[in-house]
């Protein structure tokens, strides 16, 4: 599909993020699994990027529905999202009402979304390497942290790998 | 000091004005507006810029509301169009009414050293209520532009820039019309208004900022641009944006590359019918309309995939103004005084480009101290020019390379990054002479080459401009993130 002007584009782009990401607090599940209906997953990746896409794959691997929408405006919606300068990353996955950011392992992804903390959701930082979807040989434990809720509060580790 | 209003300008809005009034009312559109040489400014009187913050409509009717605001020269995005006659001398006078420092490098012109414009390095940045003289010869004809080269990635992406002609002593014939699009675009918040975050770290490390609204000549162009049946134009792309490439294809029409970067090329179509355009680059096409009267056209940009939008849309008036375009094949614009390197002789040197988002990079040299990746990140450098990285907002540096004047050079650039880079060199046009170690068809001239990630380039130039001289990718994230090294010609 052509959109008839940028403008247009760049709207839509907006009203499909915020219609990804309801701004209200997620609500609690009873169950600590996610029904498999709710595991899907939409990711915003750089249109240049190749990681991004073998991220996308490493989620489906792991029983995720991914949609990949390429995006000039990651910078933008990464503020929407209210995700730390610190914690930005090459792609953004809205997934159950939580953003993942970057590569993060899908330990953390599932626990989150099992136990529906209240935060905005999590980050790997940096790319590193051998992160899910980077390659290569892990040099260093992954440290995953919290995007809080509150823009003011400091992020907390929320998992190691 | 005698003041010279800029008429171009007027020409332009016109222009792209008159489309749109065409399709809203059913009017006639403009007849084919006056020939560039009847506004041309003329030799010897001075052209005043302002340096200061103002508003534009870049949607346009019906969206003109909200207006966003801009820096602009003269407060307009883009700035005014300056034209003058190869050879003759061109003095502007910049007043900053910004609320920082600024200078205006004016892009692609081979220029003595102190009229550069590069901070510290040719002249003092000029402060807030100051002004600073430029004065130079226009040596070559052809498409360039001018733009801050203070933090240039905040200045230039909030509308600071303009185009700049220099017209052939003679006017190549059978061209019916010269138009000029300057192509750009803007992230822009639901409000209109240009969003914050300029130089984001994750940004500068892979595209750059890209944004989400495309103009052309500052506006969104939602009501076509009016054409008639069997007109010849040349179209002058000059591609303002901080990082977006633009790659457009004129659906149904056959556009005619004639110059790069503002010097001439053996006439010829575009790679895959597709006219590619790097950020600081410039393209001059000429494209006879060969559409019925009445017809429209799409332009699009198709550079990024699953990105693909349209640009504009060419729309052809009821009236044509022949029957079909001038069968006179295009016209071989005469080549520029720009010396020939003598590649015998020339003196190879390698320029390695490094750092980057997907790339691994230990370190680097900053201010000739060694810096490791984490260091250099938390100073927002991620890139290097040979193991170095600028320091952010620093413009002097031990040079590169030290030329002597009058020698040719070879310089093999590598890009080692997995993103692409427009590198452009001050003060001097270069020759493109290989890619991957292939001689290129054309050998053109560029001062900013756009080098694909994981490839390589040569290009020859005769270090004849004396001076410092800086070499910098156009992406200006990259360029603020440490892509930029110094050349001194001695």
């Amino acid at each position: 599909m052509m959109p008839t002007t940028r403008r247009a584009t760049f709207r839509a782009v907006l009203a499909a993020t915020a219609a990804a990401v309801p701004l209200t607090r997620p609500v609690r599940a009873a169950a600590a699994q996610p029904p498999a209906a709710s595991r899907e997953a939409t990711l915003y990746k750089n249109p240049q990027c190749d990681c991004c896409e073998g991220y996308a794959a490493y989620l489906r691997e792991n029983g995720y529905e991914v949609r990949v929408l390429p995006s000039h405006d990651l910078a933008l919606i990464s503020r929407q999202q209210q995700v730390p300068p610190t914690l930005e990353g090459c792609h953004i996955t809205m997934v159950d009402g939580y953003t993942v950011v970057g590569h993060v392992p899908i330990g953390p992804v599932n626990r989150l979304l099992a136990e529906r903390p209240d935060i905005r959701g999590i980050s790997l930082p940096g790319m590193p390497m051998g992160s899910p979807g980077m390659g290569g040989p892990k040099a260093a434990p992954f440290t995953i942290y919290t995007i809080p809720r509150d823009p003011a509060a400091e992020p907390a580790v929320y998992a190691v790998e | 000091m005698p003041i010279s209003r800029l008429p171009m300008l007027g020409r332009r809005f016109l222009m792209l004005g008159g489309a749109a009034a065409f399709s809203a009312t059913g009017l006639r559109p403009v007849p084919a507006v006056a020939r560039a040489a009847d506004s041309a400014v003329s030799g010897g009187s001075t052209i005043r810029l302002i340096a200061r913050p103002g508003r534009a409509a870049l949607a346009g009717p019906p969206h003109s509301e909200p207006e966003t605001t801009v820096w602009g020269y003269d407060g307009r995005v883009p700035g005014p169009e300056i034209r003058v006659r190869q050879g003759e001398r061109l003095r502007v006078v910049l007043e900053n009414r910004l609320p920082e420092e600024t200078t205006i490098h004016w892009h692609g012109l081979r220029v003595p050293n102190a009229m550069d414009g590069v901070p510290h390095l040719t002249q003092p940045p000029i402060a807030p209520g100051e002004s600073f003289a430029y004065e130079f010869d226009a040596t070559d004809a052809g498409t360039y532009w001018y733009h801050p080269h203070v933090r240039s990635f905040e200045q230039v992406e909030r509308g600071l820039y303009g185009p700049l002609v220099i017209e052939e002593r003679e006017l190549p014939r059978t061209i019916d019309r010269d138009v000029t699009w300057v192509l750009d675009d803007w992230r822009l918040l639901e409000d209109a208004q240009i969003a914050g975050g300029f130089g984001n770290a994750m940004e500068a490390g892979m595209t750059g900022r890209v944004g989400n609204t495309v103009t052309v000549n500052g506006r969104v162009t939602d009501g076509g641009f009016a054409v008639r049946s069997g007109e010849r134009l040349r179209l002058r792309l000059v591609n303002a944006a901080n990082a977006r490439i633009f790659g457009l294809v004129f659906e149904g029409h056959e556009p005619v590359v004639v110059a790069l970067d503002g010097q001439p090329v053996t006439p010829h179509a575009p790679e895959d019918g597709r006219v590619v355009v790097g950020p600081g680059m410039r393209v001059d096409l000429v494209l006879d309309m060969t559409g019925r009267p009445g017809a429209r056209a799409r332009v699009l940009d198709t550079y990024y995939a699953k990105l693909e939008y349209r640009l504009l849309e060419i729309a052809y008036g009821a009236e044509p103004l022949r029957d079909r375009p001038p069968t006179a094949p295009i016209p071989t614009l005469p080549a520029n005084p720009v010396p020939e390197p003598n590649l015998a002789r020339a003196e190879r040197h390698a320029v390695v480009l490094g750092g980057g988002m997907m790339n691994h990079l230990e370190g680097a040299l900053v201010d000739g101290r060694w810096l490791d990746a984490r260091e250099m990140m938390r100073r927002g450098l991620i890139w290097t020019v040979n193991g170095t990285a600028a320091a952010p907002g620093v413009h002097v540096h031990e040079p590169l390379a030290v030329l002597r004047r009058g020698a040719s050079y070879l310089l093999e650039i590598r890009n080692e990054t997995a993103w692409p880079h427009p590198m452009h060199l001050h003060g001097h046009s270069f020759r493109v002479i290989a890619r991957n170690g292939v001689p290129t068809r054309h050998r053109e001239w560029q001062d900013t080459v756009l080098i694909p990630r994981r490839e390589s380039v040569e290009i020859a130039f005769v270090a004849d401009n004396p001076g410092d001289w800086m070499f910098h990718c156009h992406v200006l994230e990259h360029q603020a993130a440490g892509m930029m090294g110094l050349v001194r010609v001695a």
